[in-house]
């Protein structure tokens, strides 16, 4: 059998390349269906785990880029499976060609420079979000970008050189010298000239049509198959909704909840315990604002600084400078969303500067916010954030940040992250129907326990 | 070939497919066993219960705290000497006793010969014990008079004394609970006067600290212990 062009080789290798990582970062996403936290593949070398602490690949995991139809699937469908489902279909139409030995053929390289650009343009996109919208990057999806400029590069090659091919082939060949009495002789190179144009093999022909559009049909099922089925096969996410708790005494009697949002906003009454200096709180403002579900919310936070400076429930420090802060967005009154904001786009910088001079958080404060100078660290302000732990108490609340209550029921906190959107919508659903309540998780009947033999003397 | 081709189409379609299956499965597995289990979950908030509130301390407490008002429903507000005498049921050195482990937690403001009015670094004592309340749940306010005067007037003069304490407290800190976490003593100069140990605590005083001038005062503090 003759070699597969070397184009098609490559493109060969970069769908085998980028299915390997795509099922690596399926593999990840299809982990957190468990609603637990694990550790993610985060490497340039196949296979090769990161951890579970934050990296480019975990930000762009829990980013709302990461998968689609959020809102209809807990964590959306990963938009890593329909990469798999594309490479690995790649891989079968290069196998294809080079079976059928349509390599040199314009019509059907071109239809896979034409697949190559489907994966190539996604990458390009999903980079720019990458750099643009997160400011990081994975490195198990540049590598997937990477697999896919190899396809393209491959396929462009192989489909350019079978056009030039072509191209030479009908302007040397005639129909007259197709006639000699050699069935492998097509043609002379040129007219006139004794060296002559052999196919080696038997030619199929151009693809038709029909070919092509069978091969588009195949492209679709290699997309379709592990989509339905994976849309039929993930967890029922909905029964775990309203089971994480409540509010026992959700009144504002301290008056200690501020606004969040800027503007005025009308919708569900959402209360959101938080630290302002904390990460995940950051972030999952972040996840909620690209939702787009917090319009649809009216939220107000309560301040749960976690520094021990102030927080008598935590043992350390974990976010140095938070009781100051909070202190400051409860002094700001009207402007609480103003300091709040500012908060968390300063927090980072606030948490390294005090942990090394446990004032620099309020000289950090007072030089943003001067008219609040007078106001934090009073001893109102400090009864204020008092109170606001408090309410905390009086809550039952656990002690971790951020916790979301959408009318007095508990947003899990398996869902504030990838099973955001669909949660929360279903929450917002729930709510209209009259229907959001606390409720116990329904739990699957236990298996037969097997039969244990009875200690002797043991009691009746 | 087509034979052939089929069949690479549909093991290409299905490995995909098989693996996604394979780890959704493992995925709902794990879930169900997590939801059947108890989950590892964070500490619920609490109010504070440190380790000097020992049994013993917890008793005088309730007992205080119910005939002062604070707990069960008792309309009353405050226990006077001879009730305060007979619920604390001990002497009155091992009265103060009690509140040592609490210096960091409290503060002594002291009042002018025969006056109940709190100056102003008596009201800036105030303030910084009450807003460091952190997780305490109680918070005291014993007030005293010096042995001058009658015992009567002594009685009269701490409950004043008392009473300005908490009028300024329910006016600077509008706290809704106040009532209910706020006790107040008043002990003339009859019970568990305070000795000379209580001057290393944070005083509004800055003079001489003599047994007269220490106990021309209200004592505050926040205890940390839950009932």
């Amino acid at each position: 059998m003759r070699r597969p062009p070397p184009w098609l080789v490559v493109v060969l290798v970069g769908a085998v390349v980028g299915a390997v990582f795509a099922a690596i970062s399926t593999y990840d996403f299809v982990q957190h269906l468990d609603r637990q936290v694990h550790s993610l593949h985060c490497s340039f070398i196949p296979g090769v785990t990161h951890g579970a602490g934050e990296s480019g690949c975990q930000v762009a995991m829990m980013s709302p880029y990461s998968s689609v139809f959020r809102t209809h699937v807990w964590g959306g469908l990963p938009i890593s499976l329909a990469a798999l489902s594309v490479f690995a279909f790649l891989a079968f139409y290069a196998i294809d060609l080079a079976v059928t030995r349509r390599k040199d053929d314009p019509r059907a390289t071109g239809f896979l420079a034409l697949a190559t650009a489907l994966p190539a343009l996604t990458s390009l996109v999903m980079l720019v979000i990458s750099l643009a919208k997160l400011g990081t990057t994975c490195k198990l999806c540049v590598c997937i970008y990477l697999a896919s400029a190899v396809c393209l590069v491959g396929g462009i090659a192989l489909w350019r050189r079978a056009v030039r091919d072509h191209r030479g082939g009908e302007v040397a060949a005639s129909p007259r010298d197709r006639h000699r009495g050699d069935p492998a002789f097509i043609g002379t190179a040129k007219t006139g000239s004794s060296a002559r144009l052999v196919a080696v093999g038997v030619p199929t022909g151009a693809a038709s049509t029909g070919f092509l559009a069978a091969m588009f049909g195949a492209g679709v099922a290699f997309v379709a198959v592990p989509i339905v089925l994976y849309l039929a096969l993930a967890p029922d996410h909905a029964r775990f909704i309203g089971t994480c708790e409540g509010l026992p005494h959700p009144a504002d009697g301290y008056g200690v909840m501020v606004r969040i949002e800027r503007g005025a906003a009308h919708g569900v009454p959402a209360v959101e315990v938080l630290d302002p200096l904390c990460p995940a709180c950051r972030a999952f403002e972040q996840r909620l604002a690209a939702s787009g579900l917090a319009e649809r919310l009216e939220r107000k936070a309560v301040l749960f600084p976690l520094d021990n400076t102030c927080n008598w429930m935590v043992t350390e420090t974990t976010h140095p400078g938070a009781c100051t802060v909070s202190e400051a967005v409860l002094c700001a009154g009207d402007k609480a969303p103003d300091v709040l904001a500012w908060a968390f786009e300063a927090q980072d910088r606030i948490r390294d500067e005090t942990k090394l001079d446990p004032s620099a958080a309020a000289r950090i404060v007072k030089q943003r916010f001067p008219e609040l100078a007078a106001c934090v660290g009073s001893p109102d302000a400090r009864s204020r954030l008092n109170k606001s732990m408090r309410w905390i108490v009086a809550n039952n609340i656990r002690v971790l940040t951020p916790q979301v209550f959408i009318d007095n029921v508990k947003l899990c906190d398996e869902d504030v992250d990838l099973g955001l959107e669909y949660t929360l919508s279903n929450m917002l659903e729930r709510h209209a129907r009259g229907t959001l309540a606390v409720a116990p998780l329904e739990k699957a009947p236990p298996a037969a326990a097997p039969a244990v033999a009875k200690p002797h003397g043991g009691a009746p | 070939m087509i034979a052939v081709r089929a069949a690479l189409l549909v093991v290409l379609i299905a490995i995909p497919a098989a693996m996604t299956g394979l780890w959704i499965h493992a995925a709902d597995a794990r879930l169900t066993e997590t939801s059947a289990a108890p989950a590892e979950v964070a500490p619920v908030a609490s109010a504070s219960d440190v380790a000097y509130c020992n049994p013993e301390l917890k008793r005088i407490l309730r007992r205080v705290l119910m005939s002062c008002g604070l707990v069960g429903g008792n309309a009353a507000r405050g226990c006077q000497p001879v009730q305060a005498k007979n619920v604390a049921t001990m002497s009155g050195h091992d009265f103060n006793a009690l509140f040592t482990p609490m210096k960091d937690r409290g503060g002594i403001v002291g009042f002018d010969k025969d006056k109940a009015e709190l100056d102003a670094t008596g009201l800036g004592l105030v303030d910084q014990v009450f807003a460091d309340q952190r997780g305490a749940s109680w918070f005291f306010v014993v007030a005293r008079a010096s042995p001058e005067g009658s015992v009567e007037h002594n009685r009269e003069l701490s409950k004043a004394r008392a009473e300005a304490v908490m009028d300024h407290l329910r006016q600077q800190f509008k706290d809704p609970d106040l009532d209910k976490e706020v006790g107040m003593l008043w002990l003339g100069a009859e019970f568990a006067q305070l000795e000379a140990e209580f001057c290393a605590w944070k005083r509004s005083s800055s003079g001489a600290c003599s047994p007269e001038q220490l106990n021309r005062s209200a004592f505050v503090a926040w205890i940390d212990c839950q009932l």
